[in-house]
């Protein structure tokens, strides 16, 4: 049957139903496109007979494969827009910058697509506050307190904190730090929230 | 507590699907039997118990449901749609009977929404088949919340096992209704904590690392 | 949402706190402080209450309806009645939580508190499964959650939506096929 190749592409994505990212799958895509050309010409070519020859019997066979065109094209769609959705969600969990095996998953256009976000949520936020701009991917949940304590769970070097002060990240280390300044670290895995 | 950023297009709540839902585009590539009423010329090799250049007239088959969505017409008729046997009389008896009894992951694991998805398709038996959809998922529903709002900190998946996909959803959100109390209750909920996407991401580059 | 928002939202209600130093009145955009005065009752946000008595600054005033009898008296009207009782306090879960844990040694029979209130609560969310499992065998189409609070409808309000929405779907299906007309689906 068509559009066997597209499902595969759809299954894909639904079976990481996480949010992980799998690597674009260029050669699934290709195929899909392959099938879809090769759909277009036969109806072309069909549509030529039917109207020169009056063989109205040829026409359950081309709406078939008209079906078959835009089923392709609205899966195709759906799989690039679920991608995109996966991509916009690692902005907030993983931070600006992708991790390498994140980023090798993604095609050009993603990639372009991830800095564009980046760069318009970044306008964004600075446009908040009456111009002073705020951090709306810090606080997710409601804070208690400005300060909380960490601990290291990898070496991470030097961190420079508000007043300047500079305190070596090293694995097991324990730190009191600015809330804000932990947050996206913590979503990264490299601290640990303490709570007593 | 789990923060996550990614949400999926949510599959169509009535009769409409969703265009961008995956699921949705899952569940309308469930096969349905049909036969067909006129002949498809040069499409013969969609249909594998034969090596005939056409699709005759009277052929039976298996086609996704999408297609015979798309194909189908009430004035022209182009293809008959049979009834999966879930839902015709035998079964709707079973489940009038005693909903809770039925391995619905097993009969469907659509069975809700592909049965829904039939009722486009003209059958005398359509009234029953609604009405029969409506009172398994009554039926059924108070085992599905009591599990789902009871079961905490427990392997899930045996309570899971039976249930429909529509019904997968419902635990699933009140498990996580639960959970989020429960966790909030011990003190756990204002910890900050690493995303699961970083960590299922760190989890799988070791899986691929290692032979 | 989730549950700390909703606790964060109870922070917000006022209590009364007697401190151990003074201050004048602070003016804030979300209202005025004090004055404070040792030794004088005050009504302060939970939240400031918490941090003040975090540094042994205060002393808390457990509010009226945290009280062993009272208590007992709405418990067992909870349990005699089919309905909702209006809920000690629109934030008595909440409450209960942040207070015990900070300031119990403020609040008389603390740990019996912390019990009646879980049997509160309990009876409350036992009531609100069983009306939702009648609200859908029944196939209600609108339903009214009075005297509910806040925690107690985000716990099930996912779960009840969903099911609405599963519901909404399966009963759409008895309208006659010929209102549905073609679809464009592929």
């Amino acid at each position: 049957m068509f559009c066997e190749k597209v499902i595969e592409l759809i299954r894909e994505l639904h079976r990481m139903s996480d949010g992980q990212l799998p690597a674009f799958n260029e050669d699934g895509l290709r195929q899909v496109l392959q099938e879809m050309e090769a759909l277009y010409e036969q109806n072309q070519s069909d549509v030529q007979e039917a109207k020169s020859e009056a063989r109205t019997e040829l026409i359950p066979s081309i709406k078939l494969r008209h079906c078959c065109l835009l089923r392709n094209q609205r899966c195709v769609i759906a799989y690039l827009y679920d991608r995109l959705l996966r991509i916009r969600a690692l902005r907030w969990e993983c931070g600006s910058v992708l991790p390498a095996n994140v980023r090798f998953h993604m095609c050009a256009e993603e990639l372009q697509w991830f800095s564009q976000y980046k760069k318009s949520l970044a306008s964004f936020m600075r446009s908040l506050g009456g111009g002073e701009g705020l951090d709306i991917t810090q606080d997710i949940k409601p804070p208690k307190s400005l300060y909380i304590e960490v601990r290291c769970l990898k070496d991470h070097g030097e961190f420079e904190i508000d007043d300047g002060t500079v305190i070596l990240l090293k694995k097991n280390s324990q730190h009191f730090l600015p809330r804000w300044k932990c947050e996206q670290l913590i979503r990264q895995g490299v601290l640990e929230h303490v709570v007593s | 507590m789990e923060t996550q950023s990614y949400f999926p297009v949510p599959p169509g709540v009535a009769v409409e699907e969703n265009f961008l839902s995956l699921d949705d585009i899952l569940l309308t590539h469930e096969r349905l039997p049909v036969r067909t009423e006129c002949a498809f010329p040069r499409l013969g090799f969609l249909d594998k118990s034969t090596d005939t250049q056409d699709i005759s007239e009277g052929t039976k088959m298996e086609l996704p449901l999408w297609l015979s969505k798309a194909l189908y017409e009430r004035k022209r008729r182009v293809l008959s749609v049979e009834l999966p046997k879930v839902y015709r009389e035998g079964w709707r008896t079973v489940f009038n009977a005693d909903p809770n009894v039925v391995d619905l992951h097993k009969m469907g694991p659509y069975y809700y929404s592909l049965g829904s998805q039939l009722l486009h398709f003209d059958s005398p038996e359509n009234p029953d088949i609604a009405q029969t959809l409506l009172q398994t998922f009554i039926g059924r529903f108070r085992r599905t919340m009591d599990s789902s709002q009871n079961a905490y900190n427990e392997d899930t998946s045996a309570l899971v096992q039976r249930l429909d996909s529509l019904e997968k959803v419902l635990f699933r959100s009140g498990q996580s209704g639960l959970n989020d109390f429960q966790s909030w209750e011990k003190g756990r909920a204002a910890q900050l904590t690493a995303s699961t996407l970083v960590l299922n991401y760190r989890k799988r580059k070791l899986a691929e690392v290692q032979p | 949402m989730d549950p700390l928002e909703v606790e964060f939202l109870a922070e917000k209600e006022t209590v009364k706190i007697i401190p151990n130093f003074s201050l004048d009145k602070i003016y804030l955009i979300g209202g005025d402080l004090g004055p404070f005065n040792p030794g004088l009752p005050v009504d302060v946000p939970v939240w400031l209450a918490l941090n003040l008595k975090q540094r042994q600054k205060c002393r808390i005033v457990p509010p009226e309806w945290m009280d062993v009898d009272k208590l007992e008296e709405t418990r067992d009207l909870e349990r005699k009645e089919d309905t909702f009782t209006p809920a000690p306090s629109p934030y008595y879960m909440e409450l209960t939580k942040l207070l015990l844990n900070h300031a119990s040694d403020n609040i008389p029979k603390a740990d019996e508190i912390r019990t009646l209130v879980k049997d509160i609560w309990d009876t409350r969310i036992a009531k609100l499964r069983l009306s939702a499992d009648s609200f859908i065998s029944q196939q209600e189409a609108h339903a009214q959650l009075d005297n509910l609070t806040l925690m107690e409808i985000n716990t099930i309000r996912t779960f009840l939506l969903d099911s609405l929405n599963c519901m909404y779907k399966l009963r759409s299906n008895l309208q006659p096929a010929s209102s549905k007309g073609q679809y464009a689906d592929f």
